[in-house]
Protein backbone atom coordinates (compact mmCIF):
# COMPACT_ATOMS: atom_id res chain seq x y z
CA UNK A 1 0.00 0.00 0.00
CA UNK A 2 0.82 3.78 -0.38
CA UNK A 3 3.03 5.71 2.27
CA UNK A 4 4.87 9.13 1.73
CA UNK A 5 8.21 7.21 1.97
CA UNK A 6 8.32 5.61 -1.09
CA UNK A 7 6.11 8.12 -3.02
CA UNK A 8 6.53 7.33 -7.11
CA UNK A 9 6.22 10.16 -9.25
CA UNK A 10 2.89 10.56 -10.28
CA UNK A 11 3.19 13.17 -12.98
CA UNK A 12 5.84 13.42 -15.39
CA UNK A 13 5.56 16.42 -17.59
CA UNK A 14 2.17 17.40 -17.10
CA UNK A 15 0.57 14.06 -17.89
CA UNK A 16 -0.31 11.09 -15.67
CA UNK A 17 1.71 7.58 -15.65
CA UNK A 18 -0.35 6.36 -18.50
CA UNK A 19 -0.10 9.68 -20.51
CA UNK A 20 -4.07 10.63 -19.61
CA UNK A 21 -4.63 14.07 -19.07
CA UNK A 22 -6.16 15.02 -15.43
CA UNK A 23 -9.88 14.63 -16.95
CA UNK A 24 -9.40 11.89 -19.12
CA UNK A 25 -10.98 8.66 -18.51
CA UNK A 26 -9.74 5.07 -19.50
CA UNK A 27 -10.88 3.71 -22.42
CA UNK A 28 -14.41 1.98 -21.37
CA UNK A 29 -16.10 -1.21 -22.91
CA UNK A 30 -19.31 -2.73 -22.19
CA UNK A 31 -21.42 -5.50 -23.49
CA UNK A 32 -24.16 -6.44 -22.33
CA UNK A 33 -26.68 -9.47 -22.23
CA UNK A 34 -23.97 -11.86 -22.34
CA UNK A 35 -25.35 -14.27 -19.68
CA UNK A 36 -27.72 -16.86 -20.86
CA UNK A 37 -28.79 -18.12 -17.23
CA UNK A 38 -29.28 -14.50 -15.41
CA UNK A 39 -31.88 -12.32 -16.20
CA UNK A 40 -29.73 -9.39 -17.11
CA UNK A 41 -25.83 -9.38 -17.45
CA UNK A 42 -23.25 -7.19 -18.28
CA UNK A 43 -19.34 -7.24 -18.93
CA UNK A 44 -17.04 -4.31 -18.68
CA UNK A 45 -13.42 -3.71 -19.21
CA UNK A 46 -12.23 -0.11 -17.88
CA UNK A 47 -8.59 0.48 -18.55
CA UNK A 48 -7.45 -2.75 -16.63
CA UNK A 49 -10.35 -3.91 -14.95
CA UNK A 50 -12.65 -6.29 -16.11
CA UNK A 51 -15.44 -7.04 -14.78
CA UNK A 52 -18.38 -9.58 -15.16
CA UNK A 53 -22.34 -8.34 -13.20
CA UNK A 54 -25.33 -10.58 -13.03
CA UNK A 55 -28.66 -10.25 -12.24
CA UNK A 56 -31.38 -12.45 -11.15
CA UNK A 57 -34.70 -12.37 -10.44
CA UNK A 58 -37.10 -11.13 -8.97
CA UNK A 59 -37.78 -13.85 -7.39
CA UNK A 60 -38.90 -15.08 -3.82
CA UNK A 61 -36.80 -13.33 -0.75
CA UNK A 62 -34.94 -15.71 0.69
CA UNK A 63 -34.98 -16.60 4.20
CA UNK A 64 -38.40 -16.05 4.56
CA UNK A 65 -38.05 -13.86 7.21
CA UNK A 66 -35.95 -11.64 5.13
CA UNK A 67 -38.81 -10.53 3.04
CA UNK A 68 -40.57 -7.34 2.61
CA UNK A 69 -44.04 -7.82 2.27
CA UNK A 70 -44.41 -3.79 0.98
CA UNK A 71 -41.01 -4.04 -1.49
CA UNK A 72 -38.31 -6.28 -3.02
CA UNK A 73 -35.18 -6.22 -1.53
CA UNK A 74 -31.99 -6.00 -3.06
CA UNK A 75 -29.21 -8.57 -2.48
CA UNK A 76 -25.48 -7.40 -3.98
CA UNK A 77 -22.06 -9.78 -3.61
CA UNK A 78 -19.45 -7.90 -4.71
CA UNK A 79 -16.02 -10.20 -4.80
CA UNK A 80 -13.05 -10.15 -6.16
CA UNK A 81 -11.09 -13.12 -8.22
CA UNK A 82 -8.19 -14.74 -6.84
CA UNK A 83 -6.23 -13.71 -10.10
CA UNK A 84 -7.77 -10.40 -10.18
CA UNK A 85 -4.71 -8.72 -8.62
CA UNK A 86 -0.97 -8.53 -7.97
CA UNK A 87 -1.67 -8.07 -4.55
CA UNK A 88 -3.88 -10.57 -2.06
CA UNK A 89 -6.95 -10.30 -3.03
CA UNK A 90 -9.84 -12.18 -2.52
CA UNK A 91 -7.91 -15.53 -1.75
CA UNK A 92 -10.23 -16.07 1.22
CA UNK A 93 -13.85 -15.11 0.36
CA UNK A 94 -15.16 -12.19 1.47
CA UNK A 95 -13.21 -9.98 3.59
CA UNK A 96 -14.15 -6.40 4.80
CA UNK A 97 -13.66 -4.62 1.97
CA UNK A 98 -15.52 -6.77 -0.52
CA UNK A 99 -18.83 -6.69 2.23
CA UNK A 100 -18.49 -2.80 2.64
CA UNK A 101 -18.49 -2.22 -1.29
CA UNK A 102 -21.58 -4.72 -1.59
CA UNK A 103 -23.56 -2.79 0.95
CA UNK A 104 -22.71 0.82 -0.34
CA UNK A 105 -23.59 -1.05 -3.86
CA UNK A 106 -26.73 -2.16 -2.40
CA UNK A 107 -27.55 1.08 -0.81
CA UNK A 108 -27.15 2.75 -4.70
CA UNK A 109 -29.49 0.62 -6.67
CA UNK A 110 -31.91 0.45 -3.51
CA UNK A 111 -32.34 4.64 -4.16
CA UNK A 112 -32.90 3.71 -8.04
CA UNK A 113 -34.80 0.15 -8.67
CA UNK A 114 -38.79 0.92 -7.92
CA UNK A 115 -38.68 -1.93 -5.26
CA UNK A 116 -42.53 -1.88 -4.54
CA UNK A 117 -42.89 -3.53 -8.13
CA UNK A 118 -42.23 -6.54 -6.56
CA UNK A 119 -43.28 -7.21 -2.97
CA UNK A 120 -41.90 -10.23 -0.91
CA UNK A 121 -39.39 -10.62 -3.89
CA UNK A 122 -35.90 -10.09 -3.84
CA UNK A 123 -33.41 -8.91 -7.16
CA UNK A 124 -29.87 -10.16 -6.65
CA UNK A 125 -27.13 -8.62 -7.70
CA UNK A 126 -23.58 -10.01 -8.69
CA UNK A 127 -20.34 -8.44 -9.33
CA UNK A 128 -17.16 -10.11 -9.82
CA UNK A 129 -14.15 -8.70 -10.67
CA UNK A 130 -11.89 -10.50 -12.80
CA UNK A 131 -9.22 -8.22 -13.26
CA UNK A 132 -8.69 -5.13 -10.94
CA UNK A 133 -6.60 -2.02 -11.60
CA UNK A 134 -8.39 0.63 -9.36
CA UNK A 135 -11.49 2.21 -9.02
CA UNK A 136 -13.29 -1.36 -9.00
CA UNK A 137 -15.99 0.06 -7.13
CA UNK A 138 -16.76 2.36 -9.43
CA UNK A 139 -16.84 -0.13 -12.30
CA UNK A 140 -18.94 -2.96 -10.80
CA UNK A 141 -21.58 -0.44 -10.25
CA UNK A 142 -21.83 0.94 -13.48
CA UNK A 143 -21.64 -2.66 -14.88
CA UNK A 144 -24.38 -3.89 -12.76
CA UNK A 145 -26.81 -0.57 -13.47
CA UNK A 146 -26.10 -2.04 -17.42
CA UNK A 147 -27.15 -5.33 -15.91
CA UNK A 148 -30.09 -4.47 -14.51
CA UNK A 149 -31.60 -2.86 -17.57
CA UNK A 150 -31.06 -5.43 -19.38
CA UNK A 151 -32.99 -7.88 -17.06
CA UNK A 152 -35.56 -5.32 -17.74
CA UNK A 153 -36.14 -4.26 -14.02
CA UNK A 154 -37.86 -1.18 -13.36
CA UNK A 155 -35.18 1.94 -12.30
CA UNK A 156 -35.54 5.42 -12.12
CA UNK A 157 -32.60 6.26 -13.48
CA UNK A 158 -29.15 4.00 -15.25
CA UNK A 159 -26.53 4.94 -12.64
CA UNK A 160 -23.11 5.76 -13.20
CA UNK A 161 -19.62 5.76 -10.97
CA UNK A 162 -16.18 7.12 -11.72
CA UNK A 163 -13.58 8.10 -9.07
CA UNK A 164 -11.90 11.34 -8.71
CA UNK A 165 -8.99 12.21 -6.93
CA UNK A 166 -6.29 14.39 -6.29
CA UNK A 167 -2.52 14.22 -7.06
CA UNK A 168 -0.61 17.08 -5.20
CA UNK A 169 -2.44 20.52 -6.39
CA UNK A 170 -4.05 18.65 -9.27
CA UNK A 171 -7.85 17.00 -9.11
CA UNK A 172 -7.41 13.79 -11.02
CA UNK A 173 -10.16 11.46 -12.89
CA UNK A 174 -11.07 8.04 -12.46
CA UNK A 175 -7.77 6.72 -10.63
CA UNK A 176 -5.99 3.87 -11.40
CA UNK A 177 -4.48 1.28 -8.85
CA UNK A 178 -0.98 2.71 -8.60
CA UNK A 179 -2.54 6.59 -8.25
CA UNK A 180 -4.92 5.12 -5.76
CA UNK A 181 -2.78 3.75 -3.47
CA UNK A 182 0.04 6.70 -3.83
CA UNK A 183 -2.29 9.81 -4.57
CA UNK A 184 -2.87 12.32 -1.97
CA UNK A 185 -7.28 11.63 -2.43
CA UNK A 186 -9.70 9.48 -3.73
CA UNK A 187 -12.91 10.00 -4.16
CA UNK A 188 -15.32 7.47 -5.72
CA UNK A 189 -18.71 9.06 -6.77
CA UNK A 190 -22.23 7.46 -8.22
CA UNK A 191 -24.49 9.61 -9.86
CA UNK A 192 -27.74 9.18 -10.77
CA UNK A 193 -27.63 11.48 -14.62
CA UNK A 194 -30.97 12.62 -14.78
CA UNK A 195 -30.88 14.82 -11.92
CA UNK A 196 -27.42 14.70 -11.27
CA UNK A 197 -28.00 13.13 -7.58
CA UNK A 198 -25.15 11.70 -5.91
CA UNK A 199 -26.07 8.14 -4.61
CA UNK A 200 -22.61 7.34 -2.81
CA UNK A 201 -19.91 9.23 -2.33
CA UNK A 202 -16.72 7.85 -0.18
CA UNK A 203 -13.23 9.93 0.23
CA UNK A 204 -10.15 8.57 1.40
CA UNK A 205 -7.28 11.64 1.97
CA UNK A 206 -8.64 15.45 1.21
CA UNK A 207 -10.33 17.72 -0.88
CA UNK A 208 -9.89 21.68 -0.14
CA UNK A 209 -13.63 23.45 -0.94
CA UNK A 210 -12.56 24.01 -3.96
CA UNK A 211 -10.61 20.80 -5.47
CA UNK A 212 -13.98 19.80 -4.36
CA UNK A 213 -16.21 21.46 -6.43
CA UNK A 214 -13.63 20.81 -9.07
CA UNK A 215 -13.83 16.92 -8.83
CA UNK A 216 -17.36 17.14 -9.06
CA UNK A 217 -17.83 18.84 -11.85
CA UNK A 218 -15.31 16.28 -13.72
CA UNK A 219 -16.94 13.64 -12.78
CA UNK A 220 -20.04 15.04 -14.10
CA UNK A 221 -18.70 15.93 -17.26
CA UNK A 222 -17.25 12.22 -17.54
CA UNK A 223 -20.51 11.06 -16.77
CA UNK A 224 -22.28 12.25 -19.99
CA UNK A 225 -19.43 9.79 -22.00
CA UNK A 226 -19.80 7.11 -19.60
CA UNK A 227 -23.81 7.37 -20.03
CA UNK A 228 -23.46 7.34 -23.66
CA UNK A 229 -21.48 4.11 -23.32
CA UNK A 230 -24.11 2.21 -21.17
CA UNK A 231 -26.69 3.11 -23.98
CA UNK A 232 -25.11 1.94 -27.03
CA UNK A 233 -24.28 -1.24 -25.07
CA UNK A 234 -27.73 -1.64 -24.48
CA UNK A 235 -28.88 -0.92 -27.70
CA UNK A 236 -26.16 -3.23 -28.97
CA UNK A 237 -27.95 -6.11 -27.64
CA UNK A 238 -30.69 -5.59 -30.15
CA UNK A 239 -28.95 -4.52 -33.13
CA UNK A 240 -27.01 -6.86 -33.27
CA UNK A 241 -30.08 -9.92 -33.90
CA UNK A 242 -31.42 -7.02 -36.62
CA UNK A 243 -27.98 -8.04 -38.90
CA UNK A 244 -28.09 -11.94 -38.83
CA UNK A 245 -31.63 -12.05 -40.39
CA UNK B 1 -42.45 6.88 -34.30
CA UNK B 2 -40.43 4.56 -32.04
CA UNK B 3 -37.53 5.75 -30.18
CA UNK B 4 -35.47 3.01 -27.93
CA UNK B 5 -35.31 3.94 -24.40
CA UNK B 6 -33.50 3.48 -21.03
CA UNK B 7 -34.39 3.63 -17.95
CA UNK B 8 -34.48 7.32 -16.62
CA UNK B 9 -34.70 9.00 -20.33
CA UNK B 10 -37.43 11.55 -20.36
CA UNK B 11 -39.99 10.88 -22.53
CA UNK B 12 -42.67 13.84 -22.10
CA UNK B 13 -42.41 17.12 -20.51
CA UNK B 14 -45.87 17.16 -18.99
CA UNK B 15 -47.10 14.61 -16.31
CA UNK B 16 -48.74 11.22 -18.33
CA UNK B 17 -49.51 8.47 -16.91
CA UNK B 18 -48.08 5.68 -18.94
CA UNK B 19 -47.02 1.96 -18.11
CA UNK B 20 -43.40 1.56 -17.78
CA UNK B 21 -43.44 5.10 -16.95
CA UNK B 22 -42.95 7.43 -14.47
CA UNK B 23 -43.61 11.16 -13.02
CA UNK B 24 -41.52 13.40 -11.47
CA UNK B 25 -41.36 16.77 -11.19
CA UNK B 26 -43.81 17.14 -13.78
CA UNK B 27 -41.81 15.35 -16.40
CA UNK B 28 -42.45 11.65 -17.33
CA UNK B 29 -39.72 9.25 -17.72
CA UNK B 30 -39.52 5.66 -18.87
CA UNK B 31 -38.64 3.26 -16.31
CA UNK B 32 -37.73 0.11 -18.60
CA UNK B 33 -35.44 -0.64 -21.71
CA UNK B 34 -37.53 -0.66 -24.57
CA UNK B 35 -39.28 1.60 -27.36
CA UNK B 36 -41.35 4.84 -26.66
CA UNK B 37 -43.91 4.93 -29.35
CA UNK B 38 -45.24 8.88 -29.74
CA UNK B 39 -48.07 8.13 -31.46
CA UNK B 40 -49.77 6.10 -28.79
CA UNK B 41 -48.01 7.41 -25.91
CA UNK B 42 -46.82 3.86 -25.04
CA UNK B 43 -43.54 2.24 -24.14
CA UNK B 44 -43.45 -0.83 -25.45
CA UNK B 45 -40.03 -2.85 -22.70
CA UNK B 46 -37.58 -5.28 -24.18
CA UNK B 47 -37.22 -7.36 -21.21
CA UNK B 48 -38.77 -7.73 -17.89
CA UNK B 49 -40.91 -9.76 -16.00
CA UNK B 50 -44.89 -10.90 -16.06
CA UNK B 51 -46.83 -8.59 -13.92
CA UNK B 52 -50.35 -10.25 -13.86
CA UNK B 53 -53.47 -8.34 -14.51
CA UNK B 54 -57.24 -9.41 -14.22
CA UNK B 55 -58.40 -11.33 -17.29
CA UNK B 56 -55.06 -12.46 -18.39
CA UNK B 57 -55.09 -16.19 -19.42
CA UNK B 58 -52.63 -18.20 -18.23
CA UNK B 59 -51.47 -21.59 -18.09
CA UNK B 60 -50.05 -23.33 -14.91
CA UNK B 61 -48.88 -26.36 -13.44
CA UNK B 62 -50.63 -27.55 -10.62
CA UNK B 63 -48.07 -27.80 -8.03
CA UNK B 64 -50.34 -28.52 -4.67
CA UNK B 65 -53.88 -29.64 -3.75
CA UNK B 66 -55.68 -28.85 -0.94
CA UNK B 67 -56.19 -31.12 1.68
CA UNK B 68 -59.84 -31.58 1.37
CA UNK B 69 -59.53 -31.17 -2.41
CA UNK B 70 -61.05 -28.57 -4.06
CA UNK B 71 -58.31 -25.71 -3.61
CA UNK B 72 -55.15 -25.92 -6.04
CA UNK B 73 -52.23 -24.75 -5.99
CA UNK B 74 -50.87 -23.19 -9.85
CA UNK B 75 -46.86 -22.59 -10.43
CA UNK B 76 -47.63 -19.62 -13.08
CA UNK B 77 -44.03 -18.60 -12.70
CA UNK B 78 -40.84 -18.76 -10.67
CA UNK B 79 -42.59 -16.27 -8.24
CA UNK B 80 -46.23 -15.88 -9.17
CA UNK B 81 -48.69 -18.58 -8.18
CA UNK B 82 -52.02 -18.86 -8.77
CA UNK B 83 -54.98 -20.65 -7.00
CA UNK B 84 -57.61 -22.16 -7.94
CA UNK B 85 -60.78 -22.57 -5.74
CA UNK B 86 -63.43 -24.92 -6.99
CA UNK B 87 -67.14 -23.65 -6.45
CA UNK B 88 -69.97 -25.78 -4.25
CA UNK B 89 -71.07 -27.55 -7.33
CA UNK B 90 -67.63 -28.15 -9.24
CA UNK B 91 -66.55 -31.46 -10.85
CA UNK B 92 -63.01 -30.02 -10.85
CA UNK B 93 -60.42 -33.03 -10.32
CA UNK B 94 -56.62 -31.86 -10.64
CA UNK B 95 -53.82 -34.24 -9.90
CA UNK B 96 -50.15 -32.48 -9.01
CA UNK B 97 -48.53 -31.75 -12.28
CA UNK B 98 -51.46 -31.16 -14.62
CA UNK B 99 -51.20 -28.43 -17.03
CA UNK B 100 -54.15 -26.14 -17.01
CA UNK B 101 -55.20 -23.13 -18.83
CA UNK B 102 -57.28 -20.27 -16.92
CA UNK B 103 -58.19 -16.47 -16.47
CA UNK B 104 -57.21 -14.55 -13.86
CA UNK B 105 -59.99 -13.28 -11.45
CA UNK B 106 -58.46 -11.31 -8.77
CA UNK B 107 -54.92 -10.39 -7.74
CA UNK B 108 -53.17 -10.77 -4.12
CA UNK B 109 -50.36 -8.94 -2.74
CA UNK B 110 -49.48 -8.41 -6.45
CA UNK B 111 -47.50 -12.37 -6.19
CA UNK B 112 -51.07 -14.57 -6.04
CA UNK B 113 -53.61 -14.47 -8.65
CA UNK B 114 -57.22 -16.21 -7.70
CA UNK B 115 -58.04 -18.17 -11.14
CA UNK B 116 -61.60 -18.40 -12.29
CA UNK B 117 -62.48 -20.74 -15.52
CA UNK B 118 -59.80 -23.64 -14.86
CA UNK B 119 -59.76 -26.36 -17.91
CA UNK B 120 -57.00 -29.16 -18.18
CA UNK B 121 -54.95 -29.31 -21.21
CA UNK B 122 -53.49 -32.98 -21.65
CA UNK B 123 -50.02 -33.55 -21.71
CA UNK B 124 -48.20 -32.06 -24.71
CA UNK B 125 -45.23 -29.68 -25.57
CA UNK B 126 -44.78 -26.71 -23.79
CA UNK B 127 -42.53 -24.14 -24.40
CA UNK B 128 -41.30 -21.11 -22.30
CA UNK B 129 -40.78 -17.50 -23.59
CA UNK B 130 -39.72 -14.08 -22.49
CA UNK B 131 -43.52 -12.95 -21.12
CA UNK B 132 -43.00 -9.23 -22.55
CA UNK B 133 -43.00 -11.12 -26.26
CA UNK B 134 -46.23 -12.81 -25.92
CA UNK B 135 -48.22 -10.12 -27.29
CA UNK B 136 -46.27 -10.63 -30.10
CA UNK B 137 -46.84 -14.17 -30.51
CA UNK B 138 -50.92 -13.52 -30.21
CA UNK B 139 -50.51 -10.63 -32.56
CA UNK B 140 -52.91 -7.91 -33.07
CA UNK B 141 -56.53 -9.47 -32.93
CA UNK B 142 -54.77 -13.23 -32.80
CA UNK B 143 -53.65 -12.65 -36.09
CA UNK B 144 -50.05 -14.31 -35.37
CA UNK B 145 -51.88 -17.19 -33.63
CA UNK B 146 -53.60 -17.90 -36.63
CA UNK B 147 -50.99 -17.81 -38.84
CA UNK B 148 -49.00 -20.53 -37.11
CA UNK B 149 -52.16 -22.73 -36.70
CA UNK B 150 -52.95 -22.45 -40.05
CA UNK B 151 -49.84 -23.38 -41.86
CA UNK B 152 -48.56 -25.94 -38.61
CA UNK B 153 -52.05 -27.59 -37.83
CA UNK B 154 -51.17 -27.03 -34.72
CA UNK B 155 -53.74 -25.99 -31.74
CA UNK B 156 -52.49 -23.70 -29.54
CA UNK B 157 -52.80 -22.12 -26.19
CA UNK B 158 -50.38 -18.94 -25.35
CA UNK B 159 -50.63 -17.88 -21.44
CA UNK B 160 -49.61 -14.65 -20.99
CA UNK B 161 -46.92 -15.66 -18.25
CA UNK B 162 -44.69 -16.94 -20.94
CA UNK B 163 -46.00 -20.26 -21.07
CA UNK B 164 -47.19 -21.86 -24.69
CA UNK B 165 -49.21 -25.40 -24.59
CA UNK B 166 -48.80 -26.61 -28.65
CA UNK B 167 -50.56 -29.82 -29.72
CA UNK B 168 -50.66 -31.88 -33.13
CA UNK B 169 -49.49 -31.03 -36.48
CA UNK B 170 -46.17 -29.40 -37.14
CA UNK B 171 -44.94 -29.21 -33.31
CA UNK B 172 -41.31 -28.38 -34.68
CA UNK B 173 -42.24 -25.69 -36.83
CA UNK B 174 -44.36 -23.77 -34.55
CA UNK B 175 -41.89 -23.68 -31.98
CA UNK B 176 -39.40 -22.35 -34.55
CA UNK B 177 -41.59 -19.67 -35.67
CA UNK B 178 -42.38 -18.87 -31.58
CA UNK B 179 -38.65 -18.80 -31.07
CA UNK B 180 -38.24 -16.80 -34.07
CA UNK B 181 -40.93 -14.00 -32.94
CA UNK B 182 -39.08 -14.27 -29.55
CA UNK B 183 -35.87 -12.99 -31.07
CA UNK B 184 -36.99 -10.48 -33.84
CA UNK B 185 -40.55 -9.41 -31.59
CA UNK B 186 -38.98 -5.80 -31.80
CA UNK B 187 -38.59 -5.81 -35.38
CA UNK B 188 -41.10 -4.38 -37.60
CA UNK B 189 -43.15 -6.48 -40.05
CA UNK B 190 -42.59 -9.20 -38.78
CA UNK B 191 -45.67 -11.01 -39.52
CA UNK B 192 -44.85 -10.95 -43.05
CA UNK B 193 -41.07 -12.41 -42.18
CA UNK B 194 -42.95 -15.34 -40.15
CA UNK B 195 -45.58 -15.80 -43.06
CA UNK B 196 -42.59 -16.15 -45.31
CA UNK B 197 -40.40 -18.61 -42.86
CA UNK B 198 -43.63 -21.02 -42.29
CA UNK B 199 -44.52 -21.09 -46.22
CA UNK B 200 -40.85 -21.69 -46.78
CA UNK B 201 -40.40 -24.45 -44.11
CA UNK B 202 -44.20 -25.88 -44.07
CA UNK B 203 -43.14 -26.90 -48.14
CA UNK B 204 -40.32 -28.86 -47.28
Amino acid sequence: MGSSLNKPELLKNGKRLDGRDFNELRPLKIEAGILKNAAGSAYLEWGNNKVLAAVYGPKDAMPRHMADPTKAIIKCRYSMAPFSSIEGHGRSGPNRRAIEISKVTKEVFENVVMLEEFPGNEIDVFIEILQSDGGTRAAGITAASVALANAGIKMKDLVYAVSAGRIGEHVVLDVNMIEDNYSDADMPMTISPRNNNVLLLQMDGGFSKQQFKEAAKMVIDAGKKISSIQRAALENVYNDKKEDE
Amino acid sequence: MRHFVIPGDKILDRQMRIENAYVEAGTTHSAVLGFYDDERNSIIPLEGAWKPRIGDLVIGIVSSVGRNGGTYSIDLTEFISGLVVAGKFSTLDFKEGDIIEATIQDIEHKNLALLEHPKALKKATMIKIKPVKIARVIGRAETMIKQISEYTGCSMVVGKNGLIWLDGGNVALATDAILKIEREAHLSGLTERIKNMLEKESKR
